[in-house]
């Protein structure tokens, strides 16, 4: 079936290749758009005619799916997956069907402003100019969104040419994800920094420890295709799959097996888990096993005895056995040991490079080295430089670090403490209200650029982009902004990008490429190689270059057997997860916000997830208002009794809360981050679950007022059927 | 002789008695009777009648044309049916309205075909429901549609995509059922109505005598239009039964033709006619109360034998329905199907099982505890009473078996509870719109049919045989 | 309008267009249900009318609970949309023929302009997949500009449900028309399958035997859901492992 469908979508594209090229050559940048025709002003007469369709990037998260853009008269009327991209083979996740609602948003940014009042581009970009000129290098920062992309590229340069700071890139699903431990763990298996790459599909046994892959994990489509091979495998039976956390994620639901940890107590599961396995398979016990005692585990961890061992015998007896590391097991002060503690168990498997194992992931094409955006430690010490007065100019571009980051980390006062704040924010967020000058960015659709694919995929990937519509509003691309700018100010700057314009830019940066061997396609000329590029959707190694030389001395590794660290008072353990849904920048585009949670199915709302018994102990119940108040702060949700979290443990979805970023998104819900304090792993990561936190109810649930679910409260829970509860 | 004379006064007090108990019995002259009904209808409204007629009309023009204006411009939404209830109050109200309008078909045409000689004076109040609970019905089903503004292709009328209403729909029979029903009481409202519009004709002036002279058309009273209106009287009388009976039918086949748990039953049919009936009967006696006891010289017409009569109506109603409830109730239980028994569980249990109990307290009970006994039963408020309970008993029915009922569905995920909306108001503005109109009727036509009361009157006399005083009836038609 | 004949016709095929989805596999994660409110002129309803049962959705992801902590399970995630029944109920209790049976395509067609919103279709139908256009609701510009002009945009008063993507159906046929050719398996899909990352839906023709659909829902554990009201819906469901 894809076989077809992608030669569907290479016709079509491939018949646009001329079209592009010629629009390539020669033209200005306000000519490289194509030309919409605002459906609300159709010519009379006008018949229907045939869709273009554009390959370009997703913005919506890091990953870098390829998307193929159905446009009709100028307007994109529907994204779809570029099937021919290696990343996503032509599947969206659901935020990325939503980038329209993100382009059409009635709540954009839609002239460069100072503080509300529009201005002109040029002034604006004589502001950005004189910025640059008026303060030395070392007193301009750059925060920028997740994405290794042309941008990041293009400021390096800068910051390289001139001695102004690198920039630093930042995301809270970067956060979440623990990105830093994991790379630091990878370091360990691999001798090398980077991303590890778990090959789902080709296990037999899954075992998660607290990574959310369905979701928002990484890169969530290739680990969901992922999961369709542990399923669905051809040569094999069916796989298995293993999710332990303390409450069930998504991810979680879809395990044949759920093991509800005490959290906190990950590393000494999968230890133990390594020991029982080692001992069944007899030979020297690996050092790394070896610091757990079974029965103290069991009674630690709230697992059974013999769960652990049938588990153990899993691992022991099984080929294909992959473990993985992820999500709040990481997020704790230990998490650097749980990551390592799981990674040991895929050195004990045999599986390190091996298909079914883990990989290190590739680098991406004109990449050197691995690099990974800033840890929440990293970023409370530029913070902290904020605050000093240390930066007297903050570039934010591609990130909301004001909605985002934890409590404990605040931002928004320490901007205050830059002299000059510019956001190139294109929707009006909580960072954007506090700059003091917007100038907003195109959105992702409307963009040029390419975007370096982190992980997910054996090939090295630069996904390309390209608008699919020309601007809807007086926006302008930052990296046009910048390179302006670094004319006017002239010198170094000057000399750093010596580009008319960002599309120059990429062609310089995309067409170093035409060099490499082994590329997806060849051309003879740099603009036809652009141009292919763009249609494409990028340009991609054919082979697999995922680093598989993993050493096995993480077996004799002394894996600190400690429990986690818990700050704060109060009863439950807390949870916080990224919404499947929403993520951290979804709130704002009203579909989103209309699909249910996968969980929980709930709507438009934030809500605190308590186990059933644990609220009928508390005298709680559905849609009752509770604050939760951690050692930081207090926030305000409804409870949701789910039935799948220990009776010890409370979660939170992030993604609302915001309090600006659009009618859609704005006064909604409650956002965890405000509980969350300044406690860090050993690889800089938050330590976000590593939370206690007190539940208070505030009100009890009114008729008609609470949590929108999709779910039938009645038929899913029996409610009110007259059965016994 | 002191003897003999006892037994005379004992034969006077016994014939007194029964001239003041039976109206048939208790003849007055003909003028006099006349005068009678034209004094009741023409009689000034006081202070009071304006009162409430001010009111229900504000009502009527708030509650149920200004909301009903809401509803057209923002949608079904203002009401609170959403998936799974897409039917809610509306249809209640018109299933309701329809059932009420049994009634009158009931009393004037079925008990004119059977000679049930007590259904005389009130025959044109029962027939005045017919077609003004219709009317409410019509307007409750508008309600209900989410482009009322179309309503008009649900009608066969010709059109160039040569696109006829589906008569697979049930909905499609109900409309022709109900628009026929609607025209048909109609005509036999107004076929008794000559006569007496004829008499008011003669005994009016000004406006109103123009109004009736156009309304009786031409009734002079010869023998000739006698036979005439008899005969048609008499085929629109058992013309209308079987549409009486198969308006209901239909009405019950929207539910018992659907695929859904607690719908699909057989029995609906005639559970529903029995259902109509038992509220139609409720909701006339509460009428008939209310007329003699509002309304002048209406305590001569409506006699405390009328509410007997029709008390004991209502009791073998009560218990007719009784039986047909519990009939559908085994069947659908012993059916075994897992969603119906859970429905029927939830009818009892779930959050409004109180309406489930208060309607086999209303329609079961309290009847059977009331009506059996002759004396209660002869006293209009009381049976008055247990009309309105019943009503309320009856409406509860329709509202378990449409919101509460649909609730529960084969798909659990999908169940709801509904929260009426904007229905409430507007079904209280029907209710309204029902009075209104019969305020209005009560002042503009004669609410009493004068001829057949008399007519009654001529065929019956008092007898004696030696001591003993009976009645006789003869036949006159 | 279906006559006798015409039933028992169908009967006796089990359609054109028909579906298969493997629970086993779905995800929950929504993007079906995202990339049909994008490909389809979906409206959003906002909190208060979502909570109360008045979403748009054309396809929902159901899931329940098995067991009790800690043994609690949650069911394989179930996608339900319109099963496009060879034998609808919704068909034959509209009044005025919105709800038709497409003889061409065998697939449940919504006349949106014809529909005077009685509502007995919804009633009737024993998966509860149909949504009715509860208000008027607001789509603020420049959202409009995301219209796909292929698929009608409806308003206040009229139902609506899934057309198995028809427009794309009718597409696909128009091109391979004009290429004179049949349409291939596999040559376009739906736009839930086409998103769908795990791969859980598969759309084609049943009614040929070599297609994938038809040659996955005959592997024997596939269920049709409320069969035995003798729906005859093409959505072939995988529960489990």
């Amino acid at each position: 079936m894809s076989e077809q469908f992608s030669r569907r979508d290479f016709l079509k594209l491939a018949g646009l290749g001329a079209a592009t090229t010629a629009i390539l050559t020669g033209c200005g940048p306000a000519s490289r758009y194509v030309k919409r025709e605002p459906y609300q002003q159709m010519p009379e007469y006008n018949s229907v005619g045939q869709s273009t369709y554009y390959a370009t990037t997703c913005r919506e998260c890091a990953a870098g799916c390829g998307l193929v853009v159905r446009t009709y008269q100028g307007r994109a009327i529907k994204t779809e997956g570029n099937a021919s991209h290696p990343l996503n083979l032509g599947k969206t996740c659901a935020r990325g069907q939503a980038t329209l609602q993100g382009l059409y948003n009635p709540d954009r940014v839609t002239d460069p402003n100072k503080t509300g009042s529009a201005m002109e581009w040029d002034a604006a970009i004589q502001v950005v100019a004189d910025a640059l000129k008026k303060y030395k290098p070392d007193e301009i920062a750059f925060l920028m969104g997740m994405a290794p992309d042309h941008l990041f590229d293009l400021v390096t340069d800068m910051a390289n040419a001139t001695g102004m700071n690198a920039p630093i890139r930042f995301g809270a699903l970067g956060m979440f994800e623990a990105r830093a431990t994991l790379s630091k763990a990878a370091e360990t298996l691999f001798g090398q920094a980077g991303l590890p790459f778990f090959d789902v599909g080709g296990a037999q046994v899954v075992l998660s420890f607290g990574a959310n892959f369905l979701e928002t994990w990484l890169s969530p489509i290739p680990y969901t295709r992922g999961f369709t091979g542990l399923r669905e495998a051809k040569t094999k039976l069916r796989g298995k799959f293993v999710q332990f956390e303390a409450r069930m994620s998504a991810t979680g639901g879809k395990a044949d097996e759920w093991v509800p940890l005490r959290p906190g107590t990950e590393a000494l599961v999968a230890l133990a888990i390594g020991q029982i396995a080692a001992e069944i398979r007899g030979g020297a016990m690996p050092k790394a096993f070896s610091s757990v005692d079974l029965l103290d585990v069991a009674s630690k961890s709230g697992v059974k005895l013999e769960a652990l061992e049938h588990l153990g015998e899993l691992v022991a007896t099984t080929n294909g056995v992959l473990a993985i590391p992820g999500g709040p097991a990481l997020g704790q002060s230990n998490g650097l040991a749980v990551a390592e503690a799981v990674l040991a168990l895929n050195a004990f498997a045999e599986n390190i490079g091996k298909p079914g194992g883990v990989y290190l992931s590739a680098l991406a094409p004109n990449q050197t080295e691995a690099n990974r955006p800033a840890s929440a430690k990293e970023m409370q010490e530029f913070v902290e430089k904020m605050a000093s007065g240390a930066f007297k100019v903050l570039f934010v571009h591609g990130v909301n670090p004001v909605f985002e980051l934890p409590k404990s980390i605040d931002f928004k006062s320490a901007m205050g403490s830059v002299e000059q704040v510019i956001s190139f924010a294109t929707f009006p967020d909580e960072t954007s209200a506090e700059a003091d000058y917007i100038f907003p960015d195109h959105h992702g659709l409307e963009s040029w650029g390419y975007q370096r694919v982190a992980t997910g995929t054996a090939q090295p990937v630069l996904s390309g982009a390209q608008p699919v519509v020309s601007p809807f509003y007086n926006t302008r691309a930052t990296a046009d902004v910048l390179i302006a700018a670094a004319q006017l100010a002239g010198g170094k700057f000057a000399e750093a990008l010596p580009y008319k314009d960002e599309v120059e830019f990429l062609q310089t940066k995309v067409s170093s490429l035409m060099s490499e061997s082994d590329g997806s396609f060849t051309a003879p000329d740099a603009f036809t190689f652009m141009a292919y590029f763009q249609q494409y959707g990028g340009w991609w190694k054919n082979t697999d270059a995922r680093l598989s030389s993993g050493t096995s001395g993480i077996l004799n590794a002394n894996i600190s057997a400690e429990e986690a660290q818990f700050a704060g008072e109060g009863e439950f353990f807390f949870v916080p997860f990224v919404s499947p849904t929403l993520a951290e920048a979804g709130a704002n585009k009203p579909w989103l916000q209309e699909l249910p949670d996968p969980t929980t199915t709930v709507m438009w709302n934030t809500w605190v997830e308590i186990n059933p018994e644990t609220a009928h102990e508390l005298g709680l119940h559905n849609d009752d208002m509770v604050k939760v108040i951690s050692e930081v702060g207090e926030v305000q949700a409804y409870v949701y009794l789910y039935p799948a979290i220990r009776p010890d443990t409370i979660a939170m979805p992030f993604g609302q809360g915001h309090t600006a970023y659009g009618r859609y998104a704005e006064n909604r819900g409650a956002n965890p981050a405000n509980l969350l304090g300044g406690h860090f792993n050993e690889a800089g990561d938050l330590a976000f679950a590593g939370m206690r936190v007190k539940i208070e109810k505030i009100s009890s649930a009114v008729s008609g007022v609470g949590l929108s679910r999709m779910e039938s409260r009645m038929g899913v829970y029996g409610e009110a059927l007259g059965e016994e509860h | 002789m002191s003897d003999n004379k006892h037994h005379a006064d004992a034969a006077q007090s016994h014939e007194e008695h029964l001239r003041e108990k039976h109206l048939m019995l208790d003849p007055l002259p003909r003028g006099r009777m006349n005068e009678m009904v034209m004094e009741s209808m023409m009689e000034k409204p006081t202070w009071k009648f304006w009162l409430v007629f001010g009111f229900l009309a504000f009502v009527v023009v708030y509650f149920l044309f200004y909301q009903w204006g809401v509803l057209i411009v923002k949608g079904q939404g203002e009401a609170g049916v959403m998936r799974p209830d897409y039917w809610g109050i509306f249809l209640v109200n018109t299933v309701f309205w329809i059932g009420i309008s049994h009634a009158g078909t009931f009393i004037s045409a079925i008990l004119r075909v059977f000679k049930a000689e007590f259904r005389r004076p009130f025959t044109r109040a029962a027939e005045l429901m017919t077609t003004f609970g219709l009317v409410q019905a019509g307007f409750s089903i508008f309600m209900h549609m989410g482009r009322v503004w179309v309503f008009y292709w649900l009608l066969p009328y010709p059109n160039q995509r040569m696109l006829w209403p589906n008569l697979h729909s049930p909905l499609t029979w109900d409309l022709l059922a109900i628009t026929t029903y609607l025209l048909s009481s109609t005509m036999y409202l107004f076929l008794p109505l000559i006569p007496d519009v004829a008499m008011a004709r003669d005994r009016s002036t000004g406006w109103r005598k123009n109004i009736y002279k156009v309304l009786a058309l031409g009734f002079r009273g010869t023998e000739g239009e006698w036979t005439h209106l008899r005969a048609a009287m008499n085929i629109f009388a058992f013309a209308i039964s079987p549409v009486m009976f198969s308006v209901h039918t239909i009405v019950s086949w929207d539910f018992a033709a659907a695929t859904r748990p607690g719908w699909s039953s057989t029995i609906f049919g005639p559970y529903f006619i029995v259902g109509a009936l038992h509220s139609g009967m409720g909701a006339a006696v509460v009428v008939l109360a209310v007329i003699r006891g509002t309304m002048k010289h209406m305590d001569y017409f409506v006699r405390g034998e009328h509410f007997d009569a029709i008390g004991k109506l209502m009791l073998i109603i009560s218990m007719a329905w009784a039986y047909f409830f519990f009939n559908d109730y085994m069947v659908q239980w012993y059916g075994g199907d897992k969603w119906t028994q859970q429905l029927l569980h939830f009818h009892e249990a779930g959050p409004l099982g109180w309406m489930w109990f208060a309607m086999l307290f209303t329609n079961i009970v309290l009847p059977w505890a009331i009506l059996w006994n002759p004396k209660w039963r002869a006293n209009p408020w009381l049976v008055g009473f247990v009309g309105i309970a019943i009503n309320v008993g009856m409406w509860f029915e329709r509202y378990i078996i449409i919101p509460i009922s649909v609730t529960i569905n084969r798909m659990p995920f999908t169940w709801r509870m509904y929260t009426p909306g904007i229905e409430v108001p507007m079904g209280i503005g029907t209710v309204a719109l029902f009075i209104l109109l019969y305020m209005a009727a009560s002042k503009l036509i004669p609410l009493i049919p004068v001829w057949e009361v008399q007519e009654g009157q001529m065929a019956h006399e008092l007898k004696k045989f030696g001591r003993e005083t009976v009645v006789s009836v003869s036949e006159l038609e | 309008m279906i006559r006798p004949e015409e039933i028992k016709m169908s009967t006796e095929e089990t359609g054109k267009w028909g579906m298969v989805i493997d629970q086993d596999i779905c995800t929950g994660c929504q993007a079906c249900v995202a990339a049909c409110a994008m490909e389809n002129n979906i409206t959003f309803v906002g909190e208060e009318d979502a909570g109360y049962g008045r979403s748009m959705h054309w396809i929902r992801i159901e899931r329940f609970w098995e067991g009790e902590y800690p043994e609690v399970k949650m069911t394989p995630q179930q996608p339900m949309l319109c099963q496009q029944c060879g034998h609808a109920t919704c068909e034959p209790v509209c009044p005025a023929f919105a709800t038709v049976h497409s003889q061409a395509e065998q697939l449940n067609l919504q006349v949106y302009n014809r529909c005077v919103g009685t509502r007995y279709c919804a009633n009737n139908c024993p998966y509860q997949v149909r949504a009715f256009n509860w208000r008027d609701y607001q789509r603020p510009e420049p959202l409009p500009n995301q219209f796909n002009p292929d698929v009608t945009v409806r308003r206040m008063g009229v139902m609506e449900k899934c057309t198995f993507c028809i427009q794309r159906i009718h597409k696909a046929q128009d091109k391979a028309k004009s290429e004179g050719r049949e349409v291939m398996d596999g040559e376009f899909t739906t736009a839930c399958a086409q998103a769908c990352p795990a791969n859980a839906i598969v759309f084609g023709r049943v009614d040929n035997p070599e297609s994938l659909v038809s040659q996955l829902s005959h592997k024997g554990h596939g269920v049709k859901h409320l069969e035995e009201l003798g729906t005859l819906p093409n959505v072939t469901y995988f529960k489990g492992g």
